[in-house]
């Protein structure tokens, strides 16, 4: 790691503030409008303001930026500033990650369970208390995309997690189906038309108020959205015949198609790069190339990195998107980061290999201006880890959704045993009259068993942690043989 | 007159034959020249006419040895298929094919002591002609070099024990073998019969009929076919369909013991270690059977965990729990891991490890819980499981940490030849 | 005291114990209760107390009172006396299906048949008051309360349209019932106030000497037959003018302005903007609180929650806004109503025991125990399953108000039953101990100040 000294850290602070003055680009959200309007000046005297900082950090923006012994700072959810000796208002909540690094919260293009039952109108059937949504956040995903929407693990609440719906306009042009095929590329033939006719007529109709629109015959509403880019184009495909001629029709009509599966994408990886597509895959996908055919095929665990070369955005999607806590380890959901550890095993670059569980899933998704990476202006959506995000050993220590902290490792039950944190207090707000932050944790009430503290084994007389001190199983001692 | 001439010939012959054996004598004692064996030390000298070597540099080596020595910036030395030379780097002596590999990490080849990839595919790894088949072989349905092996082989797992599926108690006799790409069978088969694979519970019950309505018709007949082969063994009686069993409660061969749950666990310690004091591993332990871990290690137990290395349910409390990590903190003596492969990819051997040490086992313990430990438990460690003179040139070249699944597997050298090439055969892993 | 003995030997003698028409006869309409400790709900426990009983009222309790020469007594110093129980929530003695999900209108009261055999067991197990709410799914109806003995459905009402029985789940249609209703009563609020609007105008014409004459015809115009939603009707039809007596008498305002009336299945909603009629929440989980929360938005109407507790509740998240910085009051903040069984719940994927009702009891909810099944085995074993939660750490005198005084407000009948106070109907329980206690024995219970149920001999 390069050193970096007061001046350059002050220099980098100041150029990630002005690369944040960049406007963001607008998109058709559903729910949520609020927030857009919070720059407006009247809102602000009304709203309490509610200020978050986590500090002391290695902060990895994900825009390539990493700072070190550094601050986010969070005003009502949003990233106010990021960078050293900032001004912290004294009512803010603290969250001291000394020793620790802070990443944008991982964004998931594709789970399933993480919110509860359901896979649509989340904004209804939204369950914030699922357990799934503790492990998810303990992964790191902070937003996750799910039946077409994409939507926060807002842990606690319902308002506000849906960042957008109805991305996708989902499309099959496969080999397999040849005259579905002829029939959708007849679609876009008939629409585009259509939608040049109607761009001219726009223009036209400028001059001579009499001229009547283009009749709109042959238009299809999700082809037409997908050319104007309300929505995106997403195919599911895996052969060689099939992507290559997903790249073509892309290029020829001119948008970029997100092609989920992608397995023999490495056999065609120029066209679609120059189609600018982006693949949706898992690295450790295996199927063997059809033994009928004599060209290469199959997968291929370097799928990702030649694709990646080409110029093609990865998103990586683990084996199975649900939780699996059924005992065979590394496989769902809940190890993300190792399958895009995969990836780079396959060549791709460690940066990319990031980007394909943070920012390139929201860029794919649209939601980019506010999650995906760590800038001014965005959501505060970060997660505290006590090392490198992809080393297999990293826990989150901390998640924070909307300038919120929603996730502590030591405060549930499910890895608050390993490795435990030597717990740096969160401080809270002082009341008037107080002087010293309250303790952690609750005293027992009544009819309530005391709850071990952080770190402390459960009273119940039963053995389960194996005793505080063997906890680190041995530093490299010879044990066992 | 042929004999006079050759005694003639030998008479001034044996002189100087002898002088010269003589000057040769302390070095083949010693083991100076000539294939290493176990327990020499290292050897930088030349090669001789007819034999084969080549000298790996590399910038870390993983010996996985008694002192776990690790060193940076090493050098090792195979000659004729075994390791002659493992230590820091030196001249490469004469004779030896230089290969550099530059920053990789060495470490000895993976060994899985639960593996059904030897047939090629979920076929053929079940067989149940009797209840309990003690002589049912699994080495019939050995395809050589099949598609799944030769991953394995490009994933670092160069060791596998090929056995058969748990449909009957006494489930037979796997070969222990090594995945080489293109070598006859003979040359893979490391030993056959490898071991015994024996089903205690948790999958060949059947609630009625050949196996018991309970596990106590499952443990009887286990216990009747035992008794039948050490009773024969007693007797001095020859019975061919019991032999092999014999061997196994001679100590001879080693037996692998699939069972899970607490008290399958305990049956099998039970069964095996204690009553009838064989070379068992217990291999799986999943759901609660972590539960029994300090009373496992009282008895002394070998544990081969996998391929499920967690449970979240049996300690109530809400935990995710590593059990390879609960062993070891009850202070089994010996504990490795394995995929059941195909049920987890033969590959990701590495990755049992990996998920182990995350929650929370030491990750150099998991490291050998891949390579030397089930060596040691099937008493392979002769040959194999770590890097060391006199041992089997089973080496895997790695671009990093050999947990760390970003690290790709560059090189494969099994009994010295380069089996698996990265750069010349691609990367299938 | 010879005569009190006198009479106790005549409610023996009259016959099995619990048949309600003998003993109705034999409780003397004036008398004394005197026993060891009573558990007034209200004002704590009295020693030595004395509670007199007149006309199926409590005339006078109090500690060590004086008793009058010649009323009788039943003298009992080892036995406790604690209000009859209320059981709010119940669909005992009924068995309708339910219907459509928007059915407001559907009343619990036109289930109940006064032979139904459920009625008299629960009375022998102490619940002298009775919830029933309407079955089905959505918004199934309005609950009434009943005294669970008498010859005729009317004479064991005591209230109806109690509360608005309204499942709310983390759907998308369930909220839209909700919304939709409160829709409806926007479009009825429109209607009203165009009425009232019309009606004004007319008013100041009507000033106008000329205009007496027209102000013959406003004032039936006025007084409007009900309008139907899919056609406003501006033109009075001729049959208003025949309903106007009527109308005029229900709902005659100081200047004789009438309002329109809702549609049936419009009107609990205006009731409950009006403040008529509260709503019993029924959710299932803490995202359903939040979920109905939601769906609620701005409306300000009175509402209890209804919340059966599983093993591995999560209601624990919503008991209070602080503790997981809820974006919403938590229950405790609300200071509503819980309608719960009284069970222990475990803190999810683990053993550990947990009280829910104790911590939303401290966190300011109001308890409202029912049994821990709709059944009359659950209802017999009742107190007991509470008295399990007072030993892990719920307050004693939060449990027995929850199975007393609460259900009663719950019902909107605190001001007749539900504790032991003057002017409340004489409905007591007598225990030969503490009614928490497994030893203890429901002796006798009375009944608007009749004994029907147990052996009082001496």
């Amino acid at each position: 790691m390069i050193q970096r000294n007061l001046l350059m850290r002050s220099f980098l602070a100041l150029c990630a503030l002005g690369l944040s003055t960049l406007p963001a680009r607008a998109w058709q959200e559903s729910g949520g409008d609020e927030k857009k309007d919070e720059g407006a000046d009247a809102k602000k005297k009304d709203e309490p303001e509610r200020w978050f900082v986590v500090k002391n950090a290695e902060v990895h923006t994900g825009t390539g930026l990493v700072l070190r012994d550094a601050m986010v700072l969070a005003k009502n959810g949003k990233i106010e500033e990021i960078g050293h000796e900032l001004d912290v208002p004294p009512d803010a909540k603290v969250l001291d990650a000394q020793g620790l690094r802070v990443y944008p919260g991982l964004v998931a293009i594709s789970s399933a369970g993480l919110l509860g039952f359901s896979t649509s109108d989340f904004g209804d059937t939204l369950n914030p208390f699922n357990s799934n949504m503790i492990l998810g956040l303990a992964t790191g995903i902070t937003t996750t995309g799910t039946g077409g929407a994409a939507v926060k693990l807002k842990r606690f609440s319902i308002k506000d997690a849906v960042v957008r719906e109805k991305i996708y306009a989902l499309f099959s042009y496969s080999s397999r189906n040849p005259s579905g095929r002829r029939t959708l590329r007849e679609k876009f033939v008939s629409t585009a038309a259509w939608l040049r006719e109607f761009r001219e007529w726009e223009e036209l109709v400028k001059k001579d108020k009499e001229l009547k629109e283009p009749a709109k015959k042959n238009v299809d509403t999700s082809v037409l959205a997908v050319l104007k880019g309300e929505q995106v184009a997403k195919f599911n495909a895996n052969d060689r015949d099939d992507l290559f001629a997903i790249a073509r029709l892309a290029q020829e009509f001119g948008f970029r198609p997100v092609i989920e599966g992608c397995r023999e994408g490495w056999t065609v990886a120029d066209e679609l790069g120059r189609a600018g597509a982006s693949a949706i895959l898992t690295p450790r996908d295996r199927r063997p190339k059809d033994e009928l055919l004599s060209r290469e095929g199959g997968s291929s665990i370097e799928n990702a990195a030649i694709l990646h070369r080409s110029g093609v955005a990865i998103a990586v999607v683990p084996g199975t998107e649900s939780v699996d806590l059924g005992g065979i380890v590394g496989r769902d959901i809940m190890h993300l980061p190792i399958e895009a550890d995969f990836a780079v095993r396959g060549g791709l670059p460690e940066e990319a290999a990031l980007a394909s569980i943070t920012s390139v899933p929201a860029r794919l998704m649209g939601i980019q201006h506010r999650v995906g990476t760590l800038e001014i202006g965005k959501d505060c959506d970060l997660i505290v880890t006590d090392g490198d995000l992809l080393h297999y050993e990293t826990f989150v220590q901390w998640a924070v959704v909307d300038g919120k902290v929603v996730y502590d490792k030591q405060k549930e039950l499910y890895f608050a045993h390993i490795r435990p944190r030597a717990d740096a207090p969160v401080e809270r707000k002082l009341d008037k009259g107080e002087t010293e932050p309250k303790p952690e944790g609750d005293a027992p009430k009544e009819g309530e068993e005391e709850k071990p503290k952080d770190g402390e084994k459960p009273k119940d007389g039963e053995d389960k942690q194996g005793g505080d001190d063997e906890k680190k199983g041995g530093d490299g001692e010879k044990k066992g043989g | 007159m042929i004999e006079a001439r050759s005694m003639r010939w030998a008479r001034w012959a044996a002189p100087l034959l002898l002088g010269a054996l003589g000057a040769f004598a302390p070095a083949c004692a010693s083991g100076r020249h000539g294939t290493p064996r176990p327990g020499d030390d290292n050897d930088l000298s030349p090669l001789r006419a007819g034999e084969t070597g080549s000298a790996i540099l590399c910038g870390k080596i993983v010996t996985a040895d008694e002192d776990d020595r690790v060193i940076s910036r090493g050098m090792i030395l195979v000659r004729n298929g075994r390791i002659a030379y493992v230590g820091p780097r030196a001249a490469v002596p004469q004779g030896y094919e230089l290969l550099d590999c530059g920053d990789q990490w060495a470490t000895p080849g993976m060994v899985d002591l639960h593996s059904h990839v030897h047939s090629g595919g979920f076929g053929d790894v079940n067989d149940m002609v009797l209840p309990a088949n003690p002589d049912l072989r699994s080495s019939p349905a050995v395809r050589p070099g099949n598609s799944l092996i030769q991953v394995a082989c490009a994933g670092g797992v160069t060791t596998l024990f090929g056995i058969p599926g748990s449909g009957t108690t006494h489930s037979g006799f796997g070969l222990v073998y090594k995945t080489k790409l293109n070598s006859p069978f003979e040359e893979c088969v490391v030993r056959n019969p490898g071991g015994m694979k024996v089903a205690q519970s948790y999958n060949p019950e059947r609630r009625a009929g050949d196996f018991g309505a309970t596990r106590a018709g499952l443990s009887w007949i286990l216990e009747d076919m035992n008794d039948k082969a050490v009773g024969a063994t007693r007797q001095g009686r020859r019975a061919i369909e019991l032999e092999n069993l014999q061997k196994v409660h001679a100590g001879e061969l080693p037996v692998l013991i699939h069972s899970a749950g607490s008290d399958g666990w305990t049956a099998a310690a039970r069964m095996w270690q204690n009553t009838y004091g064989t070379r068992c591993v217990l291999s799986h332990g999943c759901f609660d059977a972590h539960l029994t871990a300090p009373w496992i290690a009282e008895t002394g137990a070998r544990v081969n965990a996998g391929p499920r290395t967690m449970d979240h349910v049996s300690t109530r409390d809400g935990a995710i729990t590593g059990t390879a990590e609960r062993y070891l903190a009850a202070g089994v003596q010996s504990v490795s891991l394995n995929t059941d492969a195909p049920v987890m990819p033969q590959e990701e051997l590495f990755l049992q490890g990996t998920m182990s040490a995350r929650l929370g086992a030491d990750s150099y313990l998991m490291l050998k819980a891949v390579t030397i430990e089930p060596a040691r438990q099937f008493g392979l460690d002769e040959r194999l499981g770590s890097l060391e003179v006199g041992k089997d040139a089973d080496i895997v070249l790695r671009t990093g940490e050999p947990l760390d699944p970003r690290a790709r597997v560059e090189r494969v050298i099994i009994d010295g030849k380069l089996e698996y090439d990265r750069l010349r055969d691609g990367q299938w892993f | 005291m010879m005569l009190a003995n006198l009479f106790f030997m005549l409610i023996g003698a009259s016959g099995p114990t619990g048949a309600t028409g003998d003993t109705r006869a034999a409780t003397p309409s004036l008398l004394a209760i005197r026993v060891g400790k009573a558990e007034t709900i209200a004002k704590g426990t009295l020693e030595n107390a004395v509670i007199l009983v007149e006309g199926g009222k409590i005339v006078a309790i109090g500690e060590d009172l004086p008793i009058e020469r010649g009323i009788p007594i039943l003298d009992r110093p080892a036995w406790v006396v604690m209000p009859g129980l209320v059981h709010a929530y119940s669909r005992l003695g009924c068995d309708s299906e339910g219907g459509e999900d928007m059915s407001p209108e559907v009343r619990a009261f036109a289930e109940v048949y006064p032979k139904a055999e459920e009625f008299e067991k629960v009375v022998e197990y102490g619940v002298t008051t009775l919830g029933l709410y309407p079955a089905g799914n959505g918004i199934p109806g309005q609950a009434c309360a009943i005294r669970p003995l008498g010859a005729t459905r009317e004479e064991m009402l005591l209230a109806d349209g109690c509360y608005l029985k309204i499942i709310v789940r983390a759907t998308a249609s369930s909220k839209k019932l909700l919304k939709d209703g409160f829709k409806k009563a926007d479009e009825y609020a429109e209607k009203e106030k165009k009425a009232r609007e019309k009606f004004d105008k007319d008013q100041k014409g009507a000033k106008k000497p000329e205009e007496k004459k027209e102000e013959k015809k406003e004032e039936p115009k006025s007084a409007e037959a009900p309008p139907s939603f899919s056609v406003p009707q501006d033109e009075p039809p001729a049959a208003a003018q025949d309903s106007k007596p009527d109308e005029k008498k229900d709902e005659k305002k100081p200047d004789g302005y009438v309002p329109p009336e809702p549609e049936a299945k419009v009107k609990p909603f205006v009731d409950m903007r009006a403040g008529k009629l509260r709503a019993l929440v029924s959710i299932g989980s803490a995202a359903e609180y939040l979920h109905f929360l939601d769906a609620l938005g701005k409306e300000t109407i009175s509402w209890d929650l209804r919340v059966p507790i599983q093993r591995e509740s999560d209601l624990f998240y919503v008991i209070d806004k602080a503790t997981y910085e809820l974006e919403v009051d938590g229950i405790g903040e609300k200071k509503c109503r819980v309608v719960l069984e009284p069970v222990l719940s475990v803190v999810p994927g683990t053993m550990r025991n947990r009280n829910l009702p104790a911590e939303l009891s401290r966190a300011g909810a109001k308890l409202v125990f029912v049994p821990r099944n709709d059944t009359l085995p659950d209802v017999k074993v009742w107190l007991m399953n509470v008295a399990e939660l007072v030993a892990n750490g719920l307050d004693r005198a939060t449990a027995l108000r929850a199975v007393t005084l609460e259900p009663a407000s719950l019902l909107g009948v605190e001001a007749r039953v539900g504790s032991l106070e003057k002017g409340k109907d004489a409905n007591l329980l007598f225990y030969s101990g503490d009614p928490l206690e497994a030893t203890s024995k429901l002796e006798a219970v009375m009944l608007d100040g009749r004994i029907v149920h147990g052996e009082v001999n001496p």
